[in-house]
């Protein structure tokens, strides 16, 4: 975690971010953290999932061919 | 020609035999009895087609050297000729020898194959890897027409669109599609993705055979990033299942293994986003309780009478210094000079001992304190306000409430009745 500790939560990957996000309410569960540590990693996680619901809502499915033509579905198919 | 003499029956019989034996052919057909117990010399099975059948018997030593287990149903292909069986007057097809044919044939090369490869340790357990939980970039080896390509499309869409899809599109049919699917494996890999998915959608055993070929099921084996297959339908298992990573059933399934669905992912923000609140509540309830705990302890109520006293013993001592100083001068000048030098060591460590003096203080204070004599088990009962000390059972009404401060905190009652000291 912290190698990650200084990486803004936007340019994590979003399993880095989430795995940081998960150890840091173990830890603040844990209850054996000094106050003043407690609110800096609440605040940092409150950053990450706000870093990882943005990539939720911002998630557009790309699409691209890297050999071949793709063909439209038939509409019989469905 | 006429005067040709009538046969016999076995003469008749015996020239429709050596007439049989001397045509050989090879026939193919699948078959429909099969009898071959034990004691037998031959074993006796039939062949048919939509349109004949055919009684045929094959010596038990040739039989067992085929290496094939006749069941119905089976295509074989047989090679041997008719003959008769005179006494009863039947034909027969008397088989020399015996293989599977059509899927028959390529079921066993494929088993053949899947043998080879497992001996070769290429479908371990051990060999297959952990695939990447979230996956940023997954890439499709498939063909570009047909269902299978949008119905993974579609699922990834649906379930998770954070993904870059990067599709492979290859044929999956034919006597290229090996190469063809090697090389979008190849070209898949090349592209960096964090997983690959090889699917293709239902068909014939026959119209699976390219996901069995050897070269297909080694590029799986030796991808350096994880493959997950997804070939034909629930029941089909190809050799390039058997050796990647993961085997899912359908393209969609692929698909569905390939990555979590996206409510999912956000279930788990929300559940992070309420324990990280409410830990952080506990941590600062626990910080507050602990702060009250302090500011209520007597140490604190009034520091200035510790420091007071404190000071007080220095002054005392000083006192008692400058008197001892002069009476013991002349009687003992070397005690004199200790102490001066006593004095001067204890100068720096004023401060330090004034400290261990409040402490002390502190200490007896404590034991001064009510909260030392609840110790031992009294209680003291406060009125509602919390500062009154109840002295009188006239102090209350019935139904007010009190509050009785034992060592371990606070009791909260309310007056049932009272009674007092001469009412016994």
């Amino acid at each position: 975690m912290s190698d990650h500790e200084m990486t803004p939560p936007e340019q994590l990957a979003f399993g880095e971010a989430l795995a940081e996000l998960e150890t840091i309410v173990t830890a603040l569960e844990s209850g054996q953290l000094e106050l003043e540590d407690s609110m800096s990693r609440y605040e940092r996680g409150v950053a990450l999932l706000r870093a990882l619901q943005g990539k939720l809502s911002d998630a557009q499915q790309r699409v691209t061919m890297l050999l071949g033509e793709l063909e439209a579905e038939e509409p019989a198919a469905e | 020609m006429a005067e040709e003499r009538a046969l016999s029956v076995s003469e008749a019989m015996n020239g429709a035999k050596r007439a049989l034996e001397s045509v050989r052919v090879r026939v193919v057909g699948e078959v429909s009895e099969f009898n071959d117990k034990p004691g037998y010399k031959a074993a006796y099975f039939t062949v048919c087609d939509e349109g004949a059948s055919m009684p045929c018997m094959m010596w038990r030593d040739a039989y067992i050297a085929s290496g094939v287990e006749l069941r119905c149903g089976m295509l074989v292909e047989m090679s041997g000729f008719f003959s008769a069986y005179v006494p009863k007057g039947r034909m027969q097809f008397m088989a020399r020898s015996v293989s599977l044919a059509g899927e028959g044939m390529l079921r066993m090369q494929v088993a053949d194959l899947a043998r080879k490869l497992e001996a070769e340790g290429l479908m371990a357990a051990s060999r297959k890897r952990a695939l990447p939980e979230f996956p940023t970039r997954i890439a499709l080896v498939t063909s570009p027409r047909g269902k299978a390509v949008h119905d993974v499309i579609r699922t990834l869409k649906r379930r998770y669109p954070m993904a870059e899809l990067l599709i492979a599109g290859v044929a999956v049919e034919g006597a290229d599609a090996p190469r063809a699917i090697v090389e979008g494996l190849r070209v898949a890999a090349e592209a960096g993705p964090d997983l690959i998915l090889l699917v293709r959608g239902g068909g014939s055993y026959e119209d699976l055979m390219p996901f069995n070929h050897e070269s297909v099921a080694r590029q799986v084996a030796a991808s350096s990033v994880p493959v997950i297959t997804g070939i034909g339908h629930e029941p089909d298992d190809s050799i390039a299942d058997m050796v990647a990573d993961f085997r899912a059933s359908t393209p969609t399934a692929a698909a569905e293994a390939a990555a979590p669905a996206i409510e999912e992912i956000r279930g788990r923000l929300t559940s992070s986003q309420r324990l990280l609140a409410r830990a952080l509540l506990h941590r600062v309830q626990h910080a507050v309780h602990r702060v009250r705990l302090l500011v209520d302890r007597p140490v604190f109520t009034d520091p200035n009478i510790l420091l007071a006293q404190a000071w007080q013993a220095l002054d005392v001592a000083g006192v008692s210094l400058q008197r001892a100083i002069p009476s013991r001068l002349e009687r003992d000048a070397q005690r004199l000079e200790y102490t001066l030098d006593r004095l001067v060591r204890l100068g720096p460590s004023i401060p330090k001992r004034a400290g261990d003096r409040v402490a002390m203080g502190a200490a007896r204070l404590n034991d001064l304190s009510p909260l030392a004599i609840l110790g031992r088990g009294y209680a003291v009962a406060f009125g509602a306000d919390g500062s009154t000390v109840l002295r009188n059972p006239a102090d209350v009404s019935i139904g007010d409430s009190i509050n009785v401060r034992v060592q371990g905190g606070t009791i909260n009652g309310v007056v049932q009745s009272t009674r007092g000291v001469e009412d016994r």
